[in-house]
């Protein structure tokens, strides 16, 4: 068994992955595009609730099991995991699968959302964006055979092979992989000549247009590409722990929260909303730490005193420091000699 | 059928005290709250602790839960707003800000949710609506009557502001063009302060409406602000009357649709009523962003000829 200590760590280091997904791919909408998402919370909970409702139910049916994958699920979540166990290769599969599926549905979510998006501009687009979100949880909510509503599914897990708390090393390492994979992807795409475009449009999408950049197309594009992200950070929170629910994804957590690291950590720079996120999660992990010694003592849920805490931030940072802690730099292009040298070279 | 359509009304009448608050502060300070959802929520356990621990008839709380709301959207003006536009923060700035407000008075309600809940032994999440402690009038139930004069009585306070008063024509100027209104002595920021007001006080009104037919909680925000912002934006971001417009229609066609549909694909249908809203406010953000009373109407019936006119078998009736 690992030390707790090192779990918590893990624990911590997951979640700072995950939620650099969100807020990347929140960066990249808002902060290069100037797209207002408030909606970050829909894409997401696209993603889990793919995780919740398909790999289940298709291994369900791929392994004859009988039985109500709602009203029976933790029997048959039990004996996939049985099967799991045994069969690492398809439960690497699965789980390459399900995030394919994730994230084509946080495409197909993106690609709907994104065509009054394209249209729409400061106000109207924030609130569009939030009706959506807000819509997507209401009807999870209700619609049980979905994800089973408020009391939610157990997914199966495909980390199953390692024994006790060796899972979460596995598991860590996989999102951080993934993490990392999508950060540096969005670094350098954000660094090629489309991001100085998507600044373009974010500073004045008429000079934009009038320079013949096609701005609904690029605003539908960047939509389609965050939505997409978002979802598979979603994907892997369902599998990280290992349940998905109606009632969660709410604007709070994924709306709300990459909103204050992207502020916090500067919009349209990438390394600005890492340290962000770093900073943020941290923060929020040792408020949990710490936050037994004050639970006997208050007539209340110390959880409340988390999100007064953090939403003060939020506006305190807004007011004094709007830049974030690493501002928007220019993007380094490469020299123009360099280029027209590399260029003779080539030919 | 009556029942049906006097609960629409009900609710018709509380989205329009919430969206006028909406569409009166977005027009004179050019900002959408997203937490006026929430600051409804503060009339609403208002209402709770008048009638649970003071055993009173909750209507006696109603001028308690306008002034709580009018101050917590006076707050939100005052300390988180104006330092912000003389900063000259963007608008996603603001909005963004707004929304951590939200979850400010959120926390905050669920403390108290919890305080009373653990030391008062009072259910503060999901209770039942009041209706077993309403009045009966003529047969009716209280709140439906009171809802419907709460509006009148308001919409005519308001027209009678708006149009017979100084006051009201320095707040017309104000919406109009803020600048100009001052270089003529308009005092604009008592304007921009009185508006954040009303629309506090008025959303703590319908707020303490809201638990007689509602089951409450402090998450009753978050759902409450999309039909809120839905009426707002059908009926015209940018006009009072069109926010009275839209809420009517966004309230009654919300029920009355939902009912329907119902009635003729079955009663699951009933748990998705806030895709109608939904879909109004997609289909209003789409084909006409002004909303009802921004469209010209001549001229979109102008458009609509020309296109008919060029469909032959059109073009013989039109003539």
């Amino acid at each position: 068994m690992l030390p707790a200590l090192i779990v918590f760590v893990l624990d911590t280091l997951t979640l700072i992955a995950i939620y650099l997904i969100v807020s990347i791919s929140l960066n990249i909408e808002y902060g290069y595009t100037g797209i207002a998402d408030f909606g970050k919370a829909g894409a997401v909970a696209i993603g889990a609730y793919s995780i919740g409702a398909i790999p289940g139910r298709l291994l369900m049916y791929l392994l004859a099991i009988k039985g109500d994958y709602i009203m029976d699920n933790t029997k048959v979540v039990a004996t996939i995991n049985k099967f799991l166990q045994k069969n690492i290769a398809i439960a690497a599969a699965m789980l390459l699968l399900s995030l394919i599926v994730a994230g084509g549905l946080g495409t197909v979510f993106g690609f709907l959302a994104s065509y009054p998006v394209a249209r729409l501009k400061g106000e109207h687009l924030a609130i569009f964006m939030l009706a959506m979100a807000e819509a997507i949880r209401y009807v999870a909510y209700c619609y049980a055979p979905l994800v089973g509503g408020p009391y939610g599914v157990t997914v199966p897990d495909p980390f199953r092979f390692l024994a006790g708390s060796y899972r979460i090393i596995g598991i860590s390492i996989v999102i951080i992989i993934i993490s990392l994979g999508t950060f540096s992807y969005i670094e350098r795409l954000t660094k090629s000549p489309l991001g100085r475009t998507l600044k373009a449009i974010r500073d004045c999408d008429i000079a934009a247009e009038v320079l013949g950049k096609d701005v609904a197309g690029y605003r539908m594009k960047i939509m389609v590409l965050s939505s997409a992200t978002a979802a598979v950070a979603g994907a892997l929170y369902a599998f990280y722990i290992t349940y998905v629910s109606g009632i969660a994804y709410d604007r709070v957590d994924w709306t709300f929260w990459p909103w204050t690291i992207v502020v916090l950590g500067g919009m349209a720079n990438n390394w600005g909303v890492a340290l962000g996120t770093v900073t943020f999660i941290v923060m929020r992990r040792l408020i949990i730490f710490y936050k037994r010694g004050l639970e006997p003592i208050l007539p209340f849920d110390v959880v409340w005193l988390e999100y007064i805490l953090l939403g003060l931030t939020l506006i305190l940072i807004l007011m004094f420091k709007p830049e974030g802690l690493l501002p928007e730099k220019p993007i380094k292009t490469v020299e123009l000699n360099k280029y027209k040298k590399e260029k003779s070279k080539s030919s | 059928m009556w029942v049906l359509l006097r609960d629409a009304i009900t609710y018709s009448c509380m989205l329009i005290l919430l969206s006028t608050g909406l569409t009166l502060t977005y027009i004179t300070t050019k900002v959408p709250n997203f937490a006026h959802g929430e600051i409804a929520v503060i009339g609403l356990f208002v209402a709770l602790t008048t009638l649970k621990l003071f055993g009173m008839n909750p209507y006696y709380c109603l001028p308690l839960a306008f002034l709580l709301s009018a101050l917590a959207s006076l707050a939100l003006y005052k300390f988180i707003i104006k330092p912000l536009m003389n900063r000259e923060a963007s608008i996603d700035h603001l909005m963004i800000a707004t929304l951590g407000y939200d979850m400010l008075i959120f926390a905050v309600l669920n403390i108290y949710a919890d305080v009373l809940t653990r030391v008062y032994k009072i259910k503060a999440r999901g209770f039942m609506p009041f209706k077993a402690y309403d009045f009966e009038f003529l047969g009716q139930p209280g709140v439906f009557i009171s809802s419907i004069l709460s509006v009148t009585l308001f919409v005519a306070t308001l027209h009678i502001l708006l149009t017979k008063t100084r006051f009201g024509v320095a707040m017309r100027a104000t919406i109009e063009n803020p600048d100009l209104a001052s270089t003529f002595g308009v005092n604009t920021e008592l304007v921009y302060t009185v508006s954040w007001i009303l629309s506090g006080g008025l959303a703590g009104i319908s707020g303490a409406l809201l638990p007689f037919y509602f089951r409450g909680s402090p998450c009753l925000g978050f759902i409450l602000i999309v039909p809120v912002f839905t009426a707002s934006i059908v009926g015209g971001f940018y006009s009072i009357y069109g926010a009275m417009l839209g809420g009517a229609i966004a309230g009654l066609s919300e029920y009355l649709i939902t009912y329907f549909v119902a009635s003729w694909v079955g009663p699951w249908f009933l748990s998705y009523r806030i895709v109608i809203p939904l879909i109004m406010l997609a289909l209003t953000l789409l084909f006409a962003p002004e909303g009802l009373t921004g469209i010209e109407w001549a001229e979109a019936m102008r458009v609509v000829m020309t296109k008919l006119s060029r469909i032959p078998i059109a073009k013989g009736v039109i003539r």
